[in-house]
């Protein structure tokens, strides 16, 4: 490709100005595969972008299965520590880094419930549960419940707003139309079109039923 | 040769108490895939109107991760730096560092470097009978650009969850595609975006984080196309600046 330098004549400078503030601000917007992709590399700030962008996941699953924020903070420190330490584990062409952190998650809290059972084990039955490794800690339907909320709050605007509105302030399309000043038509296709969006990630993330 | 059922007419008798009309069930009751789908968007309606929360984890314990990290030998090199926001975020909201136009923000920066006028500070105002009351901390005009014609105000006030922002609008005509509030930082390069705004009845919009300290202090609400693109339309209508 040639380029050719022109005299300025139309306000090149302005133009040209424009394609480097938008390149270099672009530069700094890491899509969920973005960050997966860095991490698998190693790169050293997807770590940070990995937390920010599923550290609430993470925490809440952790928090909905053990009820308690302290070992759920644990939880969560030891998921995102040793998700970086086996980050060599990791295939982003296998699926994406939420859903193997939501596996680790899994594997973690599982931990944390044989610990606290093997603490118990002055009552036979306790023991017992300490020797059998909970298979499934939480239920598919909690997890699908999170998932929906954190999915739910990566979506762009007008949509997040308008399915937040119908979802979990049970608002009528009519209402929300009403109240963002939005045509009906133009709130109901957002809604359909969410919903069928939120099912996408949801496959995406827990995968084939067998993996669970 | 069988055709299924478009998603978006599934999606739609999930959503809808009408359910299916009459082809539409003989083609449910000899098509598994489609019965399946659509009882894969009911299914997640339902969860999703459970109302399903996010928590977040304290902010000290991204501090905890990392130092456990680079205490590991061999992994000495990884610094990250603290997120823009997110961690200590009261509800998990989209990075403010997300959303980038280009022009605009330009001309935000430079809006950044002459405005600031029309900054005041108030006292305390209640949201609601039973509300309690969110200190306003400071209240500001929001001008039109140039060539456009509007006006606002926005109060930035400190509530219990946290700081918000209460933005009102008037001349602002009803058109095609919807309105949207966005902090732009006064680096010119970064903004996140508040929300929808109804130009007739305002609103109030949650901060994420301490975006406000981080420089996104410019408020700015713009006419955006209902094209799916994220993206800041630039075209902004009005605008002001909150003290620092």
């Amino acid at each position: 490709m040639t380029v050719t330098l022109l005299p300025a004549a139309h306000e090149p400078c302005q133009a040209f100005a424009t394609v480097i503030a938008v390149t270099s601000m672009e530069a700094d917007a890491p899509s969920s595969a973005e960050i997966s992709k860095a991490f698998a590399e190693g790169r050293a700030d997807s770590l940070a972008q990995a937390y920010q962008r599923w550290s609430n996941l993470v925490f809440t699953l952790a928090l909905r299965a053990l009820g308690n924020r302290a070992d759920a903070e644990d939880v969560t420190q030891q998921v995102f520590v040793s998700a970086w330490r086996g980050r060599a584990n990791f295939d982003p062409d296998s699926g994406q880094l939420g859903a193997w952190l939501t596996g680790i998650t899994r594997h973690r809290i599982a931990d944390r419930m044989t610990a606290r059972s093997r603490e118990l084990r002055n009552s036979e039955a306790a023991a017992r549960l300490a020797e059998q490794r909970p298979t499934t800690v939480l239920d598919d339907l909690t997890i699908d419940r999170v998932l929906i909320a954190d999915e739910l709050e990566q979506i762009d605007d007008p949509r997040r707003t308008i399915l937040k509105l119908a979802f979990y302030e049970d608002r009528t399309h009519p209402q929300i139309a009403e109240q963002l000043d939005l045509p009906l038509g133009t709130v109901k296709s957002h809604i359909r079109r969410g919903l069928l969006h939120l099912r996408d990630r949801l496959k995406e993330v827990t995968g084939d039923e067998t993996s669970r | 040769m069988t055709r299924h059922l478009d998603d978006d007419v599934l999606a739609q008798w999930a959503l809808e108490d009408d359910g299916p009309d009459g082809p539409g069930t003989d083609h449910l009751q000899s098509c598994p895939q489609c019965a399946a789908t659509l009882a894969e968007l009911k299914l997640v309606l339902a969860n999703a109107r459970s109302k399903p929360r996010l928590d977040s984890p304290p902010p000290e314990l991204w501090t905890k991760i990392s130092d456990e990290l680079s205490l590991d030998p061999g992994q000495s090199d990884v610094a990250p730096s603290a997120p823009v926001t997110g961690p200590d975020e009261p509800v998990a909201r989209r990075s403010p560092a997300r959303r980038f136009g280009g022009r605009a923000l330009a001309a935000a920066a430079a809006f950044a470097a002459v405005a600031g006028a029309g900054a005041g500070v108030g006292g305390t105002v209640l949201l609601g009978d039973d509300e309690p009351a969110a200190i306003v901390q400071a209240a500001i005009k929001l001008e039109p650009l140039e060539g456009k014609t509007g006006a606002g105000t926005a109060d930035l006030l400190q509530a219990a969850a946290g700081g918000q922002l209460k933005v009102s609008a008037s001349g602002l005509s009803a058109v095609q595609g919807f309105y949207e509030v966005w902090m732009i930082n006064t680096d010119g390069k970064r903004m996140v975006s508040l929300g929808v705004l109804n130009p007739g009845s305002g609103g109030t919009f949650q901060i994420p984080g301490e975006i406000l300290a981080q420089g996104y202090r410019i408020v700015d609400v713009s006419l955006e196309p209902d094209d799916g693109n994220p993206v800041h339309s630039r075209n902004s209508i009005i605008r002001g600046i909150l003290p620092s």
